[in-house]
């Protein structure tokens, strides 16, 4: 993430979110009649270009509001630096910021926001993006802009320093200097995955920040801040015909780049349960996490299991709330999901499905694994009942239309340009219900017998520092 | 919009007859067009018999809505029992009407949503967000929570536990021990401002009792307002609505609340963090409140001092000298006046050289007036982004909603972009001059104090400030 802000709540922070089935939800506890008047369908306007170099362009119009999105997505992430330099896609992704070619050190910032704008950036495992909302009547110049950074980023040594000191000051506020810092998006994937490209700290190591020089930053623009390995997302208010003109203008001359290297990032089966502890000095709560591999993305058990999610840990209706917080009172609250630093579909690769809390120091990790263990012991031997899924699928489907339907459009863009960049088909957004309808109880008991099995998972404790009576156990 | 087809067809003419190969970079860049207008959704407005007051705001695209009930409840009437509210509200998502916990979050689950009871310094609210043809049912679910809900002594040792646990986890983040500290010396023990953590004896000495009291003293429906925005059947809600909520007691009229302190020395706080690498930092002064003359000119100088990512304190010290991440200012508005604050949390061993750019960039606002194109670029700036503050239903009820609750003109978002394009160049320093006075600080530092305290004393802005270090002899 390039810059915090709260000017527009929400921003940057796109929500955990994900969809489901066009049907109507749980009748037995919702009475209402939906009144003639009363439209409930949803479709988001898609269209999809492709370059001659390759670049893939997706518009959707809205005109609702007078503003424009515009998101540009490469495919690179944490998954794609380079050993030894643990962290470099985020350090790269700062230096995207600091000027290009036509657009000197601030007059990027200044372009957009004097305007009437906000712009962000983000580095994820399969994508670091970029994104910006302006009135509709800047967007022309903010394609230009995008495509000025995407040719000829102005690479230099001074602000290759001064933003290396930005990033270990958003290490130390959000990691070294906090409790609980990083411990279950950065320590328990490192833990609980085998594989360097999944298993290294994507923040990066102090020394490896300091270790990144020039040159690699320009190799790793020639490698991957090619059109050809990048997604261009357009919504709002726009003409989709105009706008297409404009990026062939302003992006067609880029040239394309050479194919990107083959990594392997697979995961083996995890055949053993895993153990890891967090020493926390700075914690006065000791902290549990547990992470289990998930499904492969579009399987059948991958749709089963975002339904799990739903089941066991998202809402105050779902089952490990209803254990550990409201029957034992372990923890104030249970939280987790699938892909924490985004959400069920803006990947591509290995992924955790993760379940976290916070714990009073009176009760034992032993005792709050228990209650855990029950409440998915329970999901892996007996069958959900229909109305159970029924209500999954409706909290799916109102996070969905919470995520696309938002001031700044950027859960919109995200999902549009996550499903070209791996599907290489946004129009999946209007189908992206499809999957949950075929999932059914026993789909959902055979995708929890293999994938929540206790050794397809990395239990971490969060330890406070003088804590030397916790019992060591989870077993 | 004729204007804008006659473009497209030109541009995709063009397109056509360009062949691929004369492609090449554009270096000019293309200019800006003229602003699109932006207008506010209408809003229709209703009260109960009981003084409940509605406010529908139809808007949005997919088929949701939501729904927040708006108490002047809040952390302000907490009196000497900080976060009783927050118990209170902790204890009302706890069942109501006769259902369970479960049964509650099971019901509303199934319309797509959820019930929070969220407690702010000023209003308890009650919202929930569900797929559009659950609204009503939604409607009825809420108004049960906060009619009837059902203080159950036997929920109570668990919930008031999860308090005593968040505050005690809040304790540990050095971004909660700077603010807490800020607010008591800004504006001292006596006042709850000045109360933003209650210690742990005194959330243990609340009974069921303080609860039941404080739910019967604080809420009722003329200390209320609801908000329904989104896509949803007026005439079905409205049934709804005073189906649910008409037999609601209008409750105790509102609470006279005790006056704001003034400021008149300069403090430093300095709060030792052993080995921490950044120093948490709060710098602020009182302002004048939301609805006065300088409302517009506070806004404007602080986007452009430190509130903007464009702001001279972040170009300052993160763009240029690298000291921080995240450095940002903003008003905080109190029913009495406001505060503005700046917050960082810079390099440990930068601590005094970033006070020293701060301090520089302040009285450079004081003494220098900022050249035109600067402050008109954040003038645009505020007038953009009051699109996207506009443009959700959450967006809309937080700007509808507090305009009610400050008591501001019925034209007041209407008004907001004019008078934010009104402010001269000229009133951004006298704004400073005003509401920044440096021999009036308030600084709390939050940091390896064995590190930062000898450079950060020695600082001449610091020179007459009384220094405060809690622990020390």
């Amino acid at each position: 993430m390039r810059n915090l802000s709260a000017v527009v709540a929400g921003i940057g922070a796109l929500a955990l979110a994900a969809c489901q089935p066009a049907d109507t939800p749980d009748e037995a506890t919702a009475t209402s009649e939906t009144p003639a008047a009363l439209s409930t369908d949803f479709t988001v306007d898609v269209s999809y270009h492709r370059l001659d170099n390759g670049l893939r362009v997706v518009l959707s119009e809205d005109n609702s509001v007078p503003t424009a999105t515009v998101a540009v997505y490469y495919g690179v992430g944490f998954r794609n630096e380079p050993r030894g330099r643990t962290g470099f896609a985020h350090l790269f992704e700062h230096l995207m910021f600091q000027g290009s070619r036509n657009l000197p050190h601030g007059a990027f910032d200044g372009l957009i926001y004097g305007n009437g704008g906000v712009n962000n950036g983000s580095t994820r495992y399969d994508f670091t993006n970029y994104y910006e909302v302006v009135p509709s009547n800047a967007l022309q110049a903010v394609l230009w802009a995008e495509a000025d950074r995407m040719a000829y980023p102005d690479l230099d040594e001074g602000q290759l320093d001064n933003q290396r000191e930005v990033v270990r000051n958003e290490v130390f506020v959000n990691v070294i200097n906090q409790p609980y810092g990083g411990w279950i998006w950065i320590d328990l994937p490192m833990a609980a995955n085998e594989n360097w490209h999944n298993a290294h700290n994507f923040y990066g190591d102090l020394t490896d920040l300091d270790a990144a020089s020039l040159e690699d930053a320009q190799a790793f623009f020639d490698q991957f801040y090619a059109p050809n390995n990048a997604v261009i997302v357009v919504a709002g208010n726009i003409d989709k015909g105009e706008t297409l003109g404009w990026i062939e203008e302003f992006f067609g001359h880029i040239e394309p780049g050479e194919a990107l290297p083959e990594i392997d990032v697979s995961e083996p089966r995890q055949e053993e349960e895993k153990f890891a502890v967090r020493e926390d000095a700075l914690a006065n709560q000791p902290a549990l996490a547990v992470g289990y591999h998930m499904p492969p993305r579009g399987t059948p058990e991958y749709y089963a299991m975002i339904l799990i999610d739903q089941l066991l840990v998202q809402g105050d209706d779902s089952r490990l709330t209803q254990a550990v917080v409201n029957e034992e009172g372990y923890a104030s609250g249970v939280f987790g999901g699938i892909n924490l630093l985004g959400n069920a579909f803006n990947y591509n690769g290995p992924m955790l499905w993760t379940v976290g809390l916070i714990h009073d120091s009176e009760f034992t990790v032993s005792e709050v694994m228990t209650t855990i263990d029950a409440t998915i012991e329970d999901i892996r031997t007996r069958p959900v009942t229909e109305a159970d899924l029924e209500r999954a699928r409706t909290k799916l489907l109102s996070d969905f239309y919470g995520t696309v339907d938002t001031a700044t459009r950027f859960g919109l863009v995200d999902l549009l340009a996550s499903f070209a960049l791996f599907d290489d088909d946004p129009s999946r957004i209007n189908r992206i219900t499809d999957g949950f309808q075929d999932v059914t109880p026993e789909l959902v008991m055979a995708t929890a017998q293999e994938y929540l099995r206790p050794t397809n998972r990395t239990v971490l404790e969060v330890r406070l520092a003088d804590d030397d009576a916790a019992p060591a156990d989870a077993e | 919009m004729s204007k804008t087809l006659i473009r497209a067809a030109l541009s995709a003419a063009s397109l056509a007859l360009l062949p691929a190969t004369a492609l090449a970079q554009v270096h000019e860049q293309p200019p800006i067009g003229e602003p699109v207008a932006f207008e506010l959704p209408q809003t229709r407005n209703f009260t109960l018999e009981n003084g409940l007051e509605v406010t529908f705001i139809p808007f949005g695209l997919a088929p949701t809505v939501d729904i927040s009930l708006q108490v002047r409840a809040g952390n302000i009437d907490d009196g000497s029992q900080t976060w009783l509210a927050d118990l209170t509200a902790a204890m009302m998502e706890e069942g109501a009407g006769g259902l369970s916990k479960e049964e509650l979050a099971r019901s509303i689950a199934s319309m797509g949503g959820s019930i929070n009871v969220g407690v702010g310094t000023h209003t308890t609210g009650l919202s929930t967000n569900v797929l559009s043809q659950y609204g009503p049912d939604a409607v009825a679910l809420l108004a049960s929570v906060v009619t009837a809900p059902n203080l159950d002594e036997r929920d109570f040792d668990r919930v008031r536990a999860n308090l005593v646990r968040d505050v005690d986890v809040s304790r540990a983040q050095p971004g909660s021990i700077a603010t807490e500290a800020y607010r008591r010396l800004m504006y001292g023990a006596d006042h709850p401002y000045g109360n933003t953590l209650p210690t742990e004896d005194q959330l243990r000495s609340y009974t069921m009792e303080d609860v039941r009291s404080f739910y019967a003293g604080h809420f009722g429906a003329g200390r209320s307002r609801l908000y329904v925005a989104g896509r949803f059947d007026e005439a079905a809600m409205e049934a709804a609505i005073r189906d649910a909520f008409g037999a609601w007691t209008a409750g105790e009229p509102d609470n006279v609340y005790p006056a704001v302190a003034s400021v008149s020395s300069a403090r430093v706080m300095l709060i030792d963090r052993p080995g921490a690498p950044q120093t948490t930092l709060r710098l602020g002064f009182p302002i004048a409140g939301l609805g006065s003359p300088d409302e517009a000119n506070i806004t404007v100088m602080n986007a452009l001092l430190g509130g903007s990512f464009t702001s001279r304190l972040t170009r300052n010290l993160r763009e240029d000298k690298g000291y921080t991440y995240s450095p940002g200012s903003g008003a905080t508005w109190m029913l009495d006046g406001g505060l503005w604050t700046f917050n960082a949390d810079v390099t440990a061993a930068d601590t005094a050289a970033a006070l020293r750019e701060t301090f520089f960039e302040i009285e450079r606002m004081q003494t220098e007036t900022p050249a035109h194109d600067e402050a008109q670029g954040i003038r645009n700036w505020l007038a953009g982004i009051f699109i996207l503050q506009n443009a959700s239903t959450g967006g809309l009820i937080g700007q509808v909603s507090t305009r009610d609750l400050f008591g501001l003109p019925q034209d007041y978002l209407d008004q907001y972009v004019p008078h934010i394009l009104a402010v001269s160049d000229e009133a951004i320093s006298q704004t400073a001059r005003r509401y920044l006075p440096l021999e009036r600080m308030t600084l709390v530092l939050v940091g390896d104090l064995a590190t930062i305290r000898e450079e950060v004393l020695a600082l001449p802005q610091l020179a007459d400030a009384e220094i405060i270090e809690p622990g020390a002899e």
